[in-house]
């Protein structure tokens, strides 16, 4: 915990409620949290403070918002280098079919992961802490 | 015929021996009719269907062998001896073979006669019996014919498709339809069914035929024919039991379930939509929940208030979810018991905005309604007119800016009573109001951020329109306004 491989993380959620909770709850695990409420604001926030890591929310001005911002970061430098996942409560048990595992998907999903919401902290962390960037295109 | 009395004939130019052979009959209780000569023996045997008929052989005028040939050739049932005191062999051949029963050497006794007689009268009734027999056999093959022809018309015409294999797999039976939803261009009785039928039938068929006894229950499988729906077919396979106890084949029935099909992935689709939308309201409240309870982050008084009244907004706007989902079901069901009664709109218009006063002044709107004089009374569910406008007058609410306006007209037009509800509010983008009244979608921007709502509203609106038959528009301009209008049929039952 005192040697923080991701320091500073991007919350993009339009529940304001959720942003709130989770960066409450990440910051009390010792991260800075950088916030914003819509995919545009989004990728801003990202650009200007360059966090260690993205977590997303999926469905915000549109169904795919979270899939487009996780793409347009991953298409910048900075973006290739770091974790991005992303958080939703559309899941199989909910009847929306997508994982981000398979590796076809992986091909059109540039994210690192699919966050089941509510997010579960330690996971969150754990998924984190477990980054490894080789692994990644 | 034992009621009515037995015909005989009796041709014979010997007068003494035809008027005794006349009373002899008599007296047994035949009715007797005669013939001096060979000629009138010919007409009146020819005149009517005698049961039997005695021919002398030898007559002056006409020979006996051919009045046998004449009556015979009109009445082949008579039943005719021929009596003669110079028997050949000869002549008794050649009348055997002329149609006559029997031969009746001259002179004869009355017993002789008699035993004769009777003789030739059961022949009579077992060839008017198998007569009958074999015109009722003729008659229910042709019923059998036309109802069999009946029956292939009625399989033929129905949309399923029947298809029937026998016990050793090949096809015996199919209509139309069932090559139709098989996609078999070709197929003739007698084909093995192994070659032509979908796998999955074929399984079911081996399954009926491996067991054991005879299972008398129908089998079905669905196979989607062409992708995502767009064609499924349910095959039904019933075993047929032969009367020897073994199973004689099995009848296939096809019937195309893509309809059915479709209506069951919207309805799923429907409650992945309600689990989701039900999902993140109670995140958002177990997420406070879980911050308060949690030692490691500091909050104070004033922060643990707002939280715990943001959950109370997040559990009221379950609240309203849930509300508008079960007014969704009512409306199905509606449909079949809903209380119609005269309704006037005005009346509806006016009481929904006292309803709505409270937001109405919050943020300072003005409301200006226009209602056209003597505007038609319409049948409908008050409940469900009301919560129409309630819904679209909430909306010209929420989206509307601070001391907006709305306009509210109702007016008829041609057989309906159009009723428009215009706001001056921030509008939608073309792509957003096309959506606009799907299910849980709410048209989501900088401008809406705050607003909160089920994204059922329309929806309910929609549903509420459609059920009586009327038609619900938007126009809208991005931060500009929108107009709702809906058009009521008024002469709805």
């Amino acid at each position: 915990m005192i040697e923080k491989k991701f320091k500073k993380i991007l919350l993009v959620d339009d529940d304001i409620d959720l942003l709130e909770q989770n960066k409450l709850l990440l910051e009390s695990r010792g991260f800075t949290i950088v916030t914003a409420e819509s995919g545009e604001d989004g990728f801003k926030v990202f650009q200007k403070e360059k966090p260690d890591a993205a977590i997303i929310d999926l469905i915000m001005e549109q169904m795919d918002s979270g899939f487009v911002l996780s793409y347009k970061i991953k298409k910048t430098e900075h973006g290739k280098k770091i974790p991005v996942f992303i958080l939703t409560s559309a899941t199989y048990e909910t009847g929306f079919k997508f994982s981000a595992s398979s590796a076809e998907e992986k091909e059109w999903i540039k994210c690192d992961g699919i966050l089941n919401k509510p997010v579960v902290v330690e996971e969150l962390i754990a998924k984190l802490e477990n980054y490894n960037p080789v692994a990644c295109k | 015929m034992n009621e009515k009395k037995i015909n005989i004939l009796i041709v014979d130019d010997e007068n003494g021996l035809r008027l005794g052979a006349q009373r002899l009959l008599q007296d047994e209780g035949y009715e007797v009719e005669t013939a001096e000569n060979g000629e009138t023996g010919i007409n009146l045997g020819t005149s009517k269907n005698f049961d039997v008929a005695v021919i002398d052989l030898k007559m002056p005028d006409v020979d006996g062998l051919d009045v046998l040939k004449e009556i015979k050739s009109k009445y082949p049932n008579t039943i005719c001896f021929i009596a003669t005191a110079f028997a050949s062999y000869d002549t008794a051949i050649q009348s055997t073979r002329l149609g006559a029963f029997g031969y009746i050497p001259k002179p004869f006794t009355p017993e002789e006669l008699i035993y004769q007689i009777e003789l030739g009268v059961k022949q009579r009734e077992l060839i008017i019996e198998s007569d009958r027999l074999k015109k009722e056999r003729e008659e229910n093959l042709l019923e059998i014919a036309y109802e069999k022809s009946r029956l292939n018309t009625i399989i033929k015409s129905i949309s399923d498709g029947v298809l029937v294999i026998n016990r050793v797999g090949e096809v015996v039976y199919f209509n139309y339809a069932a090559l139709k939803f098989l996609n078999i261009c070709e197929l003739k009785i007698g084909d093995a069914a192994i070659l032509k039928l979908p796998e999955k039938i074929l399984n079911l068929i081996t399954k009926i035929f491996a067991a054991e006894t005879i299972l008398l229950k129908t089998f079905t499988t669905q196979i989607e024919l062409l992708p995502n729906n767009e064609l499924v077919i349910e095959a039904a396979c019933t075993p047929v039991p032969h009367p020897d106890g073994n199973i004689a084949g099995v009848v296939i029935v096809i019937s195309n379930i893509t309809q059915f099909k479709q209506i069951e992935q919207i309805k799923s689709q429907f409650v992945s939509m309600v689990a989701h939308e039900l999902k993140t309201p109670l995140a958002a409240v177990q997420g406070f929940l879980n911050i308060m309870l949690d030692d490691t982050i500091p909050l104070d008084k004033e922060k643990e208030k707002d939280y715990l009244a943001r959950s109370v907004i997040r559990l009221n706007g379950l609240k309203d979810l849930v509300n508008d989902l079960l007014d969704i079901s009512k409306i199905e069901l509606k449909a079949k018991q809903r209380e119609i009664e005269e309704i006037h709109i005005q009346d509806i218009i006016h009481n929904t905005i006292q309803l709505l006063e409270l937001e109405l002044k919050k943020k300072n709107i003005s409301i200006d309604t226009t209602i056209e004089q003597d505007l038609p009374i319409i049948k409908a569910d008050q409940n469900e007119i009301t919560r129409m406008i309630t819904n679209l007058l909430s909306n010209a609410i929420k989206y509307n800016k601070e001391n907006g306006k709305i306009f509210i007209d109702a007016l008829t037009k041609k057989n309906y009573v159009s009723i428009r509800i215009k706001d001056t509010g921030i509008g939608m983008k073309p792509e957003e109001t096309s959506e606009l009244f799907n299910e849980f979608y709410r048209a989501k921007n900088e401008k809406t951020r705050g607003i909160s709502g089920t994204g059922l509203g329309l929806t309910i609106v929609k549903r509420i329109v459609d059920s009586y038959h009327g038609k619900v528009e938007v126009e809208s301009e991005y931060n500009n306004g929108t107009t709702f209008i809906i058009n009521l049929p008024i002469n709805n039952n």
